[in-house]
């Protein structure tokens, strides 16, 4: 029997539950080119290291010389102009250093750290709104909800607002997961891109009215003219506003999602964590290693040939840096396929590392860290319905699509400090 | 609780500084300020400090010790 090769079965939807025996194969041949023309797949832990380091590769997609259509490839065209994820320096090192003037260090030192309490309070409500049921679905109801709202309140979307703008990223949302756009229901499709536009129109005009009124939110800092690289034109910010919520939505849902699932199979780890809220960090850290949102960069490209170990990857090749094999790479972590959330060797993959290293990666920790640490607080005896869960069909941002699990009660919520 | 960080190591990822802004500050884009003492109210941040620097680059003593009391 001839068996696919290596690279369709990963992201074959049938593998989607358990892709870590592919992985291990793939690390049999750190340096894997299956198909001509065919992408080149990184899978060793530093190697993928070294390649996230080194300016020979490029995250531009004007680099690729071969056309960008497998089931990897970018969803269609949004109008705007490319976000700094998809920019190489010095266009990406203005752009992501003007972002960085809303969101953090040096200029907004306490952004992040302020919004715990508004955290706390977001993941409270969600909690509370499962009433007395006794079967919750902790995507539908919990992982998904979250980070789009605590998006609204960073970037200064108003309150009466948020179910409008919430509605479109949705939608968004959902027509960039490979099966909706193969399937290619037209009628969807549509939808979808009529709400990317009311999405645009209504954040150019929230744009403009920061523009003459600051307040103290990401948008108003994005336009305001303050910063040694100027500001960002309006349709700079709207894709850098786009890319915040698309890149940190699915991520995020799926690390929470991912999180849940993991400690419900190590049920040592959810008892652990139910007495001592600390170990949250720990936690988090381990489930960016065993079970990282993002399982692998499929669009970078070498604008330049490369030697890795004896194979010459020739300039304008794509390349796969598989983040998830590299995570478990036996060379760099001891019995990596244990989910161990205390060993004391972090520096997981789970984030990338480099200039594109996750953006966002402060806030995800704090919302992962809260929501874990309250779902267990408050969930009394949760269970699977299922395992394992169903899947979403996206293998790069890979998470469960519903995550039903069983309660005998929902307790009260309690001061929570965080 | 007393803080080191090995600044050959240090790339300036600034996580610490986002996680624990009253104890890490960046100055400029890649240089660090830290207070090399700081009290058991910043232990938290500075746990979550800790774990999210990308090279691991920041030791702490006495951080379990006031978990412990804490």
């Amino acid at each position: 029997m001839t068996q696919a090769p290596l690279l369709r079965r990963i992201t074959d939807y049938a593998n989607r539950a358990d892709p870590y025996p592919l992985y291990e194969e793939l690390r049999r041949t750190p340096v894997l080119q299956e198909e001509e023309g065919g992408p080149y797949a990184v899978s060793s832990y530093y190697d993928i290291l070294g390649l996230l380091h080194d300016p020979r590769i490029s995250s531009d997609a004007a680099h690729l010389t071969a056309p960008d259509d497998d089931e990897l490839s970018e969803p269609e065209a949004t109008g705007l102009p490319p976000s700094f994820l998809r920019l190489d320096p010095p266009e990406h090192d203005r752009l992501r250093r003007i972002a960085n003037r809303s969101f953090g260090p040096p200029h907004r030192p306490h952004r992040i750290d302020s919004l715990r309490g508004e955290l706390a309070r977001i993941v409270t409500g969600l909690i509370d709104g499962f009433g007395d049921a006794r079967q919750i679905d902790v995507v539908d109801q919990f992982a998904h909800p979250f980070p789009v709202t605590v998006i609204c309140r960073l970037l200064g979307v108003p309150r009466e607002d948020e179910p409008r703008f919430r509605g479109w990223v949705d939608l968004i949302v959902a027509a960039l997961d490979p099966e909706t756009r193969q399937s290619g229901d037209p009628q969807f499709l549509r939808t979808a891109q009529e709400a990317r536009m009311q999405l645009g129109m209504y954040l150019a005009e929230l744009v403009e009215q920061r523009a003459r009124e600051p307040r103290d939110d990401m948008l108003s800092d994005l336009v305001a003219d303050h910063g040694p690289d100027g500001a960002m034109s309006t349709m700079e910010v709207l894709s850098t506003a786009v890319l915040l919520l698309i890149a940190g939505h699915e991520t995020t849902v799926n690390l929470i999602a991912n999180g849940m699932l993991t400690l419900l199979r190590h049920p040592e780890f959810l008892h652990r964590l139910r007495e001592d809220p600390a170990l949250s960090v720990r936690i988090v850290e381990e489930l960016l290693r065993y079970e990282p949102p993002v399982q692998l960069l499929p669009q970078r490209t070498c604008v330049a040939d490369i030697e890795l170990r004896g194979i010459t990857i020739p300039k304008g090749s794509r390349i796969w840096l598989v983040l998830a094999a590299g995570n478990r790479d036996p060379e760099r972590f001891r019995d990596p396929d244990r989910f161990d959330p205390d060993r004391e060797d972090l520096g997981h993959l789970g984030f990338g590392s480099g200039i594109h290293i996750c953006f966002g990666a402060p806030l995800a920790r704090l919302e992962a860290q809260l929501a874990l640490t309250e779902l267990v607080r408050r969930l009394d005896n949760p269970r699977l319905v299922e395992d394992p869960p169903p899947y979403r069909q996206n293998a790069v941002l890979r998470g469960p699509r519903h995550l039903r699990i069983a309660v005998d009660a929902v307790r009260p919520s309690e001061a929570v400090r965080f | 609780m007393r803080l080191v960080v090995d600044l050959n190591k240090c790339q300036g990822y600034a996580q610490c500084a986002f996680l624990a802004p009253d104890v890490f500050t960046m100055h400029g884009e890649e240089s660090l300020v830290y207070n090399p003492r700081v009290g058991p109210e910043q232990r938290e941040q500075v746990a979550r400090a800790v774990a999210a620097c990308p090279v691991g680059a920041i030791a702490v003593e006495g951080l379990r010790e006031a978990s412990d009391a804490g």
